[in-house]
């Protein structure tokens, strides 16, 4: 019964990237951004494809973070230079980088059979190889929402904030609302190709198909993890929202130890979404329709 | 001369067809650290004329100089590191969700233009600046000046606007634009920031343009008052100049303009 809940902590914590990227594209920038369903599978993919060339798994996590941020880019240079809405931005790079993933693969599926080489080595807590995937992801999804809360308590930081919150207010003093929006959508999505590759890691393979619904999933992470904690400060945030990724993958175990079908999961989450939207709209006021501002 | 504009055009097309030119090759100059006061009835342009030399909207033809630097061209972002404003609508010139703190922060960052990659080093907001903007609003006696940490979106309208106009004055800036300000204050709140309007102008030594609506303030703020009518100055008076009207004389002026001394004005 335990390894079910530590798988699904586990679990949470892999998604736990999805969650901050979309996290920092939509509730810090505004931008609801689909590109993060193109960007997760292609860091899975990209991870799984140096991997099963026995590429150490640090580097191969750093390509699909790099990979991921230039899809992130690309998205916002259509926004900003071209002019078209966030949805189409994203929707465009997703389409194309549906056919990139495929290509980078070579074929729709790669398992990957052995386990991370450095996983041995950590302590496993008295819970098996869940433990030492347990202790690795912490420690990870810590230095993350250090990393982030520092960055965005910084001057640049904050520029990055009220580019989100007024784009009027920004431009008027000397922030570039172009450069930030494209900068703070490639760091969206380089967290969010991390968690693809983390996932494809810890589930044994990647799927050029296991992109879909992450900006749902993501959200839903962001939306769960918000009303749980009610944060008020950009770190509580950050916690916040790892949080609720976690919490929603214990949904899902549960739902899937209910006996649930996996093929229902999608929809599932959708409905769990839906749920969680009109519980928050109950709860927090305009926190509902904030994602779909635009 | 610090502000120099020249030749400006600009017009838009108009609802039914056809086309409205508004600024028919503006020319105003103003002298530096000069406080030049702008009145004109609505829709004369006055807002535009702000927007055109913030670089919001795009002249079609023209120069804008701002200490001998060419404006036009640049993007109103990079106009924004010497050009400081307070907007009309009391709600754009704040990020709610931010912190007052934050908002002054920004605001004093403005003369490194773009996103101040700089700016990653700088922890925020450090506790020696917090001491300095506690200085600065006790200072300048605001009611609000014990809420640095209040988001400011949690302030009354009337107090965004006097907040953007504090943060006007950080960073440096060497033209003040500033478009009815004071709208959307209480009469005792009017007072006390047209105080600080006055102060700041002249600790900045910065040029300013205001516009207003208030007779009263066209008649004693400023060291120059200019009027505008369909986009062209028909009035342009210094403060000696000024001590003869009555605000019923200024009352007159509004809408009441011959079409041939418009033509002779702009000629
Ligand atoms: N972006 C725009 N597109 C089309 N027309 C515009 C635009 N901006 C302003 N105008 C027109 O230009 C004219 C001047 O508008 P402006 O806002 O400058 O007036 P104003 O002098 O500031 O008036 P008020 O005192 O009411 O604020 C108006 O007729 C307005 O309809
Ligand atoms: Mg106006």
């Amino acid at each position: 019964m335990l390894w079910i809940w530590i798988g699904a902590l586990d679990q949470g914590l892999a998604y736990a990237g999805l969650a901050l990227g979309v996290y920092l594209t939509l509730r810090i920038l505004r931008f609801a951004d689909i590109t993060v369903d193109g960007s997760f599978a292609l860091g899975g993919g990209a991870a799984a494809v140096l991997l099963a060339q026995q590429v150490p798994v640090p580097l191969a996590l750093l390509v699909a973070v790099v990979l991921g941020a230039l899809a992130g880019m690309v998205t916002g240079l259509i926004h900003t230079r071209l002019g078209v809405n966030d949805l189409f931005a994203g929707i465009l790079t997703t389409t194309g980088l549906y056919s990139i993933t495929l290509r980078l693969m070579g074929r729709s599926n790669i398992p990957l059979t052995e386990a991370p080489p450095g996983l041995a080595q950590l302590p496993t807590l008295g819970l098996g190889s869940d433990g030492a995937w347990l202790l690795a992801l912490l420690l990870v999804v810590a230095g993350l929402i250090a990393a982030l809360a520092l960055l965005l308590a910084t001057d640049f930081g904050v520029a990055l904030r009220a580019i989100g919150n007024n784009p009027l207010m920004a431009r008027a003093n000397a922030i570039s609302t172009r450069l930030g929006l494209t900068f703070g959508i490639a760091l969206g999505n380089a967290l969010v190709a991390l968690a693809g590759a983390l996932v494809a890691l810890y589930q044994g393979f990647a799927d050029v198909t296991m992109g879909i619904g992450s900006l749902i999933l993501g959200l839903g992470a962001v939306i769960v993890g918000e009303s749980l904690l009610r944060p008020r400060t950009i770190p509580q945030a950050l916690v916040a929202v790892v949080l609720g990724s976690v919490v929603f993958r214990l949904m899902i175990a549960v739902a899937l130890q209910l006996g649930m079908d996996p093929v229902d999961l999608k929809l599932a989450t959708a409905l769990l979404l839906l749920a969680a939207l009109g519980l928050g709209r109950l709860r927090i006021p305009g926190l509902a329709s904030s994602g779909e501002r635009r | 001369m610090s502000l120099e504009i020249r030749g400006l055009q600009w017009g838009h097309p108009e609802p039914g067809g056809g086309w409205r030119q508004l600024f028919e090759g503006f020319n105003l100059t103003c002298a530096t650290g000069e406080f030049v006061v702008l009145i004109g009835s609505n829709g004369s342009g006055k807002s535009t004329l702000l927007n055109l030399i913030a670089g919001t909207l795009p002249a079609l033809a023209g120069s804008v100089c701002l200490e001998g630097r060419e404006l036009i061209g640049l993007s109103d972002h990079r106009r924004a590191s010497r050009i400081a404003r307070v907007m009309q609508n009391p709600l754009d010139g704040t990020a709610p969700d931010l912190t007052m703190a934050e908002n002054l922060r920004l605001a004093e960052c403005r003369r490194r233009p773009g996103l101040r990659w700089s700016g990653l080093l700088g922890l925020h907001p450090d506790a020696r600046d917090r001491r300095r903007y506690q200085e600065l609003l006790e200072e300048l006696d605001l009611p609000f000046r014990d809420r640095l940490d209040t988001p400011v979106g949690q302030l009354s309208g009337g107090q965004r606007q006097t907040i953007s106009l504090v943060m006007a004055s950080l960073g440096e800036p060497r033209l003040l634009l500033l478009d009815e300000h004071t709208a959307a204050l209480d009469p005792r709140a009017e007072a006390k920031v047209m105080a600080l309007t006055d102060r700041l102008v002249r600790r900045l030594q910065t040029t300013a343009l205001m516009v207003t609506h208030s007779l009263e303030q066209a008649l004693h703020h400023g060291d120059r008052l200019v009027m505008l009518h369909d986009g062209a100055l028909i009035g342009d008076w210094s403060a000696q100049e000024r001590r003869q009207f009555s605000p019923d004389d200024l009352r007159a002026f509004y809408g009441n303009v011959r079409v041939d001394e418009r033509q002779e004005r702009r000629g």
